[in-house]
């Protein structure tokens, strides 16, 4: 077991450090051109042509479909390029968001007619990179590391074409090193776009060229920075999923968002200058002690306003402490909570029984007749019914404590908020 | 007369039932996924002048609903002359009424049973039966040849029927893992063992956890095979035919989602085939 996670993880993260690497470095670029959703319009235009590729019948990795990616891809480069020049009256991102939706919706047209075209749309958005095959991680390495090395070779008017970005009409110098971008740009998106999804690339483009920038105003160790950090909310994206057992894109979504709200307290309350870190620790306190003081206060007057409705602060304070709602039940009404619980998990037992009992018999044994079948089907289901009965006992009753509970628990939360609220706005009136 | 099928299975069975007296036509095109199916204002018009609509039920079709809303002719309604829910007198497998539970393990996420019931050849004699009512309640006189219709189709179905059974006795209690959970009906009748699923819940693709579990799963019980649907993401399915040296093999859940499965008889024809050549396969 420990060996399989072990292997399935091992290419999926070789994967993600790669990808991390070159789009931490177009990241920074993007967000000097100040075109932070041109990935996505990018990615889309040749989700496009990826489609068009499958719909003519041709396989998304043979020669034809991959000639059908680019060439979508290099036109969505030019009119990036182009959308430039009419980035004086109105924000450029205008135009990609433009760009973003008439793709999308081509391509809901063009897959309409497939019959996996959804499936299709889907893979293209949330991507597989837990499946990623070694030769895969090889061909992105090889083909990252001859773009990387390009920019690198031309890296003072690459930048100088991202930093002239929003100013002047471009003059045709800086629209070829503009095309050059969004070209290389576009082949990288191609490529990691097909082995790890919209979503997912969208997340080693920005965030971590965020977290770079954060820490350092220089190019080069921002574009380090970010990587390290980018490569470790990956690692933590993949292992999370399988301590939570749950789908790796979008654990390591999660897991980049999350690194981003790290980075920016280390650099608001430790490595930022003196003078702001103290006024940022006091800042956050205040928030975050306002923030808790709204979150019991609300949740007390919500309890007190409507007991029977959904409570998560209230059922966490209660799974802390051990005060449920049965403290508040008459000795007659907890006998039949704790009666209810037990026949619902009784009948559930059951249902299980029976749904291994004919499950087995499929090749076990004699094969049950078609009326066994609808017998142990109608008791499975009576059974669910009666269980949903008990259910509804159970709500009922806690309903009735919560009617009691909420004098005894949401007016002293929301006391006790109020206080803490006025505390905080008072120490905030003070002097420093 | 037109009669309008949900998806290709029931469409194959009409026509078996109808023959010439009839123009069938399905909803969901063939090889598409009826339980992510979204209707077009096409399928709307199909249903204009249909005198009989069938479908598969248990929530599986569930989109058909609100197209029979906007359909003005009650015959087709539910409990009219002209509609049809296949599932009637079915022996449901997995039935649990949990019609709202979106959690639970067969991995459908609406529905009161597992709704793959076609893939149960001995269920066509109840399906056929449905139709065939329907059929004769809209149109009385043609109740003999319908009758001889039905008839003729089950004769060869139990011929068949006997001869898929025969190919795949060798293998009984085989073990096999499925990425949907679409086949304990098939697995029912042709007594197999479908140890697992790999998606766990619908459109949901599995966690590396499950991936690994199943992978240890594979290996300890033996399965050499992975049954899987060709609009189905393959990835998985393939991650863990490499790590394990398992087979993924592609059947065809319902007609025309292969070539090769050309109507309900050839369906299983093909499925049958092709796992009894792949369960017979030395192992890797």
């Amino acid at each position: 077991m420990l060996e399989d996670v072990l292997a399935f993880a091992a290419l999926p993260l070789a994967a993600a450090v790669i990808f991390t690497g070159i789009h931490t470095w177009l990241g920074l670029q993007v967000l000097r051109r100040n075109v932070v959703f041109a990935d996505l319009a990018l990615a889309q235009v040749s989700a496009l042509g990826a489609t068009v590729a499958v719909v003519a019948g041709h396989a998304v990795q043979s020669a034809a479909g991959y000639a059908y990616t680019v060439l979508f891809t290099a036109i969505g480069a030019v009119l990036l390029t182009a959308s430039r020049g009419f980035a004086r009256s109105v924000r450029q991102e205008a135009f990609i968001g433009v760009l973003y939706v008439a793709a999308t919706a081509a391509t809901v047209l063009v897959v309409d007619r497939s019959p996996q075209g959804a499936e299709h749309v889907k893979k293209m958005l949330v991507g597989g990179i837990l499946s990623v095959t070694a030769e895969e991680v090889l061909t992105c390495a090889l083909l990252y590391a001859v773009i990387g090395a390009l920019h690198w070779l031309v890296r003072r008017p690459l930048l100088a074409a991202a930093d002239n970005a929003g100013g002047a009409m471009p003059d045709r110098k800086t629209v070829g090193w503009d095309l050059f971008f969004y070209l290389s740009f576009g082949v990288v998106v191609t490529s990691s776009v097909g082995v790890a999804g919209v979503l997912l690339v969208f997340c080693f483009l920005i965030v971590p060229a965020l977290i770079g920038t954060l820490f350092s105003p220089h190019i080069g160790a921002a574009f380090l920075i970010g990587w390290v950090a980018g490569a470790g909310a990956s690692a933590a994206g993949i292992f999370g999923s399988f301590l939570l057992d749950a789908p790796t894109g979008a654990v390591t979504v999660v897991a980049f968002a999350a690194s981003l709200v790290v980075a920016g307290g280390v650099r608001a309350f430790m490595t930022g200058p003196a003078a702001q870190r103290r006024r940022n620790r006091r800042l956050g306190l205040h928030a975050g002690g306002i923030l808790l003081c709204l979150a019991l206060g609300l949740s007390g007057l919500w309890v007190m306003v409507a007991p029977a409705g959904d409570h998560p602060v209230l059922a966490a304070i209660e799974i802390a402490t051990g005060i449920g709602p049965e403290r508040f039940m008459t000795p007659r009404e907890r006998a039949d909570y704790i009666d209810a619980a037990a026949v619902e998990r009784r009948h559930q037992a059951e249902v299980d029984r029976l749904y291994d009992l004919e499950r087995r018999s499929r090749w076990q044994g004699d094969e049950l007749t078609a009326d066994e079948v609808r017998r142990i089907g109608s008791v499975q289901q009576t059974l669910t019914e009666m269980g949903r009965g008990e259910r509804f006992v159970i709500s009922y009753l806690r309903a009735r404590a919560r009617e009691r509970e909420r004098w005894y628990i949401g007016l002293p939360l929301a006391v006790v908020a109020f206080f803490g609220i006025a505390g905080i706005a008072w120490a905030a009136r003070q002097p420093k | 007369m037109r009669v309008v099928a949900t998806t290709s299975d029931l469409a194959s069975l009409a026509r078996a039932v109808t023959g010439d007296l009839a123009q069938v036509e399905p909803i969901v095109p063939p090889a598409a996924d009826p339980e992510a199916f979204e209707p077009r204002p096409s399928d709307l018009a199909k249903l204009k002048g249909a005198a009989v609509v069938v479908r598969v039920g248990l929530g599986y079709d569930h989109w058909l609903e609100k197209l029979l809303q906007k359909h003005g002719d009650a015959a087709v309604h539910r409990g009219g002359v002209g509609y049809v829910d296949a599932s009637a007198g079915i022996p449901l497998l997995e039935l649990k009424g949990r019609s709202l539970d979106a959690t639970g393990r067969d991995g459908h996420a609406h529905g009161l049973a597992n709704p793959h019931y076609w893939l149960d050849p001995a269920n066509a004699e109840v399906m056929t039966g449905g139709i065939a009512e329907a059929v004769i309640r809209v149109a009385p006189e043609l109740t003999e040849k319908i009758i001889a219709n039905r008839d003729e189709f089950l004769t060869r179905l139990k011929a068949r029927l006997a001869e898929w059974e025969r190919l795949l006795a060798p293998h009984r209690a085989a073990r096999l893992v499925a990425y949907h959970n679409t086949w304990p009906y098939f697995a029912r009748r042709f007594r197999l063992d479908i140890v697992d699923v790999i998606e766990v819940k619908e459109g949901v693709s599995p966690s590396p956890a499950r991936l690994a579990k199943l992978a240890a799963l594979i290996r300890e019980q033996k399965v050499r095979v992975i049954l899987h649907e060709p609009f189905e993401p393959e990835d998985a399915s393939q991650l863990l035919a490499r790590r394990t040296g398992a087979v993924v093999l592609k059947l065809a859940p319902s007609v025309g989602s292969l070539p090769e499965a050309t109507d309900y008889l050839a369906l299983f024809d093909y499925n049958v085939a092709v796992l009894a050549r792949a369960l017979s396969a030395p192992s890797n």
